[in-house]
């Protein structure tokens, strides 16, 4: 399970039968420290997020439950959930979006995109 | 399955029916190949039937073994699980960070003056 941000929809016509109705997102991994993940991957959709919100991914079984037609189902990742909030241990905040995160307390940047490094090697 | 250790928590109201009730934590693998300044990979989200604090090192599994450990192998909407706590690890060649029983960051503290 992984968390990410929705990025994009993708349409499809000709498809396996198995995914007929099956709404797809694009949905971008959210990478600790803040930085933009650099790859991408889609994902069903059947709670309807919207672009820009962080969603919770899941794979595989999980996956073919949450989409909601039994095992058969041509697809291998879904959104199990819609993120409100994610809290992390150095006290950063991570918000349903990216412009809503509140950075750790004390930390020398504002937003969290700047947050810095836990790792106390790399101060 | 890895070792990783606990940095976070999330919260959905929108969600999975099966996953109501479900403490989801954060958890970063360590990686003996993770060095200062390396890229920072996707963090795993996984339930927690134990109970694990942030900060804990904790054992990850996938797939059916994280079912099991949640109660059954049943139908779920997550794939992965916290399946123990560690309480010690030797691992003289790893990291230092490896070795810490807990990396709590003020958190806690943090969290308790923002109300």
């Amino acid at each position: 399970m992984l968390i990410g941000t929705v990025v994009g929809h993708v349409w499809s016509t000709v498809k396996d039968p198995t995914l007929q109705g099956c709404r797809f997102l694009v949905v971008q991994p959210y990478v600790l420290g803040g930085e933009p993940s650099a790859e991408t991957l889609i994902a069903v959709d059947p709670l309807g997020a919207g672009i820009g919100e962080r969603v919770l991914v899941v794979f595989g079984r999980a996956a073919r439950h949450v989409i909601g037609k039994g095992h058969d189902v041509g697809f291998q990742s879904a959104v199990a959930a819609i993120v409100d909030r994610m809290e992390l241990a150095d006290g950063a905040s991570v918000g349903p979006i990216a412009a809503r995160d509140l950075p750790a307390p004390g930390s020398a940047s504002e937003g969290a995109r700047a947050r810095k490094p836990r790792n106390r090697n790399n101060p | 399955m890895f070792l990783g250790r606990v940095v976070g928590e999330v919260w959905a109201t929108r969600k999975a029916d099966d996953l109501a009730g479900k403490r989801l934590l954060v958890v970063q693998a360590l990686d003996e190949r993770r060095e200062p300044g390396a890229p920072k990979v996707t963090p795993v989200v996984c339930a927690d039937p134990l109970g694990a604090a942030y900060g804990q090192r904790v054992i990850v599994a996938f797939g059916k073994a994280a079912r099991v450990a949640c109660g059954g192998d049943g139908d779920y909407a997550f794939e992965a699980a916290i399946v123990a706590i560690v309480d010690d690890l030797d691992a003289p060649l790893a990291p230092p960070e490896w070795n810490e029983p807990s990396l709590n960051d003020g958190g806690a503290d943090a969290r308790r003056e923002r109300g």
